[in-house]
């Protein structure tokens, strides 16, 4: 188990920078002065390739940041690929050896661990020892959560800090008296007194994804129960580790969920905009979702809903909350065409200012400590409220988990999870399912 | 005047040649390309690939999901021709044989899914089949039956005879229109010998009409099994993504789920090629079973 902020009682990490200082910088201004790659623009010409997959963060922030670095070097033409598909639409270029000089690894048809394994990354070991941010120090130590390690080699930078975690109507569960989950004997309570005095299913998650549950409950839970060990021993689908006794109580929590009525009987039909529609509408009370959901719901948000965010309430009396970082790389390609560019790029983005202007812009972290939003009017409250539990160790408990699961694991066990949900298997036979599942992923 | 030899085969080559060459490029080359891709171990995303044989067609022999989705493609097969077959013949019969005024109106109504896209279809049907706010449900509470709502799409045992309706309700117009067209062809004369011979309107249905039409139906019979083994992934992704737990996964949209979700597009290329032979073997039999002399009277 790790700690990745290094003084609880200061946001995001050690060195907090007030936020009026560093609305008083320019970001244009920033970089001229700050990278040694690059900097002041010169002889960095041609074109410089961006691809970046626009979902639930929108993309004013990017427009901002390639805005700036065009001032920066404006003899570089810059080409965005970007949109909801973006993964799907460059495929072919990346296919045939072609593929852009950047790359935002994030949505639908990504998969960094996969283009690891293709060698379509380039190692940015070497480069990430050279950056530093505005005040000196090195970007390497000073991420929230570092960046993963292939064979001690790093390929992606880890850009946006995502956590998933159980969201509320906090104005609704004022008004009406309803508890805030702590642990989840207390969130048993609370959806029983919802459902009891409000006649809905408190709990809905998307039935055609599971993962969002795996992902936003399940993986706190197994941290909670057994640590970043078991936590890391289930994603990597390790012998023995579906079966364990730890994972089967946690399955059993679920089991009791499902008993008790509180999933909603029509989640197996539902995509993740239409549980988090249901969600919006009060039709139910929690909903596990990352970050994004303020900002992705943005345009059906009633006035009058307050969004609330607690980590998964499904650890243990006494226990602190699990939490698990969910990392949204940045990454250059190995065929590169403008290598430097690209590289200049990299440098350029990571910096405390945009790290400032990517949570105003998308109600979400990026991945650098030493960012104070407290002071900051721009940055929603739930994001404030919720960066101030995280920040207390003794309220909230970071497990890490090595790497994304694989689809191959993944889709198996997402598939016999919904199972569980619609009470169609016992915990005892989803850990089953699951452990096969992992045998099969092994072989 | 007399076409000489060389003027007949450059007509011949003006008509086939560009059509050969559309042909070859977008319907041979991807057809061999999936075949030489299932023989690889790829992940569909990237340059690198691996030679393993048959290693991939093994695998398919294994996988515990595949034979259902072919159990579901041939559910939704059956189901689609009798339903569509019955309410096109009913509804052609209707419009043409029973003098409705207001024949045009429904031609174009009943025709109207057929210009609406797939996706659009699906979406709409996923809305009437959600459980708190669609049709279905607020229908059947409304008229008492209450007990009989269920979350169709999202129950493992309903959610597969749920995508039947909209498949159907798409498909209608289309095979409609076909049947109104045979019907419309045979000769008035011969209802009226059938009737002067005592014939009603049953058994002009059964002895008349149905023979002189059985060409069309034929064909659409053969239509609807090609267009629902290759086309009825749409409707699957679009309305349940092949779950509850794999309760709904058509070849199609199993094939889409390994090459495309779990980066295995080498194995989807193998579910490609059998998805292919399957097909192929359906029509056959189909062909075989449906064979019927052409009725003249």
């Amino acid at each position: 188990m790790k700690k990745y902020w290094k003084s609880p009682g200061l946001l995001l990490g050690g060195v907090v920078l007030s936020a009026g200082m560093m609305a008083g910088c320019s970001s244009g201004d920033e970089a001229g002065g700050n990278g040694e790659g690059g900097s002041g623009g010169d002889g960095m010409s041609g074109e410089l390739e961006i691809q970046y997959f626009v979902g639930g963060y929108g993309d004013s922030w990017w427009k901002e940041v390639i805005a700036d670095f065009k001032k920066e070097y404006p003899d570089l033409t810059i080409v965005e690929h970007k949109g909801p598909n973006i993964n799907d639409e460059m495929r072919s270029r990346w296919v045939s050896d072609d593929p852009p000089d950047v790359v935002y690894i994030d949505g639908a048809g990504s998969s960094e661990t996969q283009m690891i394994e293709d060698g379509q990354l380039a190692n940015l070991t070497e480069l990430v020892e050279g950056i530093e941010l505005e005040d000196g120090s090195p970007l390497i130590d000073n991420f929230i959560v570092d960046p993963d390690k292939h064979d001690g080699e790093i390929f992606s930078l880890p850009l946006v800090f995502d956590t998933w975690g159980t969201w509320y109507d906090k104005a609704w569960f004022e008004a009406e008296g309803f508890e805030v989950p702590t642990d989840f004997d207390s969130f048993m309570e609370s959806m029983g007194d919802i459902k009891e005095k409000e006649d809905i299913d408190p709990f809905v998650t998307s039935g055609q994804h599971p993962y969002y549950f795996l992902r936003g409950v399940l993986y706190p839970a197994f941290g909670a129960a057994g640590g970043e060990e078991l936590l890391a021993d289930v994603i990597t689908g390790a012998e023995g580790a579906w079966t364990s006794d730890a994972v089967l109580q946690t399955m059993k929590k679920v089991e009791e969920m499902q008993k008790a009525g509180f999933f909603d009987s029509g989640l197996g039909a539902l995509n993740h905009t239409q549980s988090q529609m249901n969600f919006l509408l009060h039709k139910n009370a929690f909903v596990p979702v990352g970050f994004w959901l303020p900002n992705e719901m943005a345009n059906d948000t009633p006035e009058d809903l307050e969004f609330g965010f607690i980590p998964s309430p499904m650890q243990d009396p006494g226990q602190p909350f699990g939490i698990v970082p969910d990392l949204r790389p940045l990454a250059i390609a190995e065929n590169a065409e403008n290598k430097e560019a690209a590289e200049a790029f990299v440098e350029f983005v990571f910096k405390r200012d945009y790290a400032v202007s990517f949570s105003e812009h998308t109600g979400a972290i990026m991945n650098i400590s030493g960012v104070d939003l407290t002071e900051n009017e721009n940055v929603p409250a739930y994001l404030k409220d919720a960066n101030a539990m995280i920040n207390d160790p003794e309220q909230v408990q970071i497990y890490q988990k090595p790497h994304p699961m694989s689809a191959d694991l993944e889709t198996p066990i997402g598939n016999s999870l919904l199972s569980l949900m619609l009470g169609n298997i016992t915990a005892e036979e989803f850990v089953e399912e699951a452990e096969a599942a992992a045998a099969e992923y092994r072989n | 005047m007399v076409q000489s030899k060389k003027q007949k085969y450059l007509f011949l080559a003006f008509c086939l040649v560009p059509t050969f060459i559309l042909f070859s490029i977008f319907t041979l080359y991807p057809l061999f390309s999936g075949l030489y891709y299932s023989f690889f171990d790829w992940s569909g995303s990237s340059s690198s690939r691996e030679f393993i044989g048959f290693d991939n067609y093994q695998q398919l022999l294994k996988d515990k999901i595949f034979p259902r989705t072919i159990l579901h493609d041939y559910f939704l097969v059956i189901t689609k021709v009798f339903g569509i077959m019955i309410l096109a013949i009913f509804f052609a019969v209707a419009l043409t044989q029973l003098k409705i005024k207001e024949a045009p109106f429904y031609r174009v109504v009943f025709f109207f899914p057929n210009i609406m896209s797939v996706v659009v279809i699906g979406i709409l049907w996923t809305f009437i089949y959600n459980p708190s706010l669609g049709l279905v449900n607020s229908g059947l509470e409304f008229m008492g039956l209450g007990e009989w709502a269920r979350p169709w799409l999202g129950d493992e045992d309903w959610a597969l005879p749920s995508l039947v309706l909209p498949s159907i309700w798409a498909g209608i117009g289309l095979f409609m229109l076909m049947l109104i067209g045979g019907i419309s062809n045979v000769s008035k004369s011969y209802y009226e010998a059938a009737e002067i011979d005592g014939a009603n309107e049953w058994q002009q249905f059964w002895k008349v009409t149905l023979p002189l039409v059985w060409p069309q139906i034929k064909i659409s019979i053969l239509y609807i099994v090609i267009t629902t083994l290759n086309g009825s992934f749409i409707i699957v992704q679009i309305m349940t993504g092949g779950g509850p737990n794999n309760a709904t996964h058509v070849m199609g949209s199993y094939l889409y789920q390994q090459a495309f979700v779990q980066f295995n597009f080498g194995y989807g290329a193998t579910i490609g090629v059998m998805i292919l032979i399957l097909s192929l073997i359906t029509v056959l039999v189909l062909q075989f079973f449906m064979r019927r002399e052409k009725v003249h009277y």
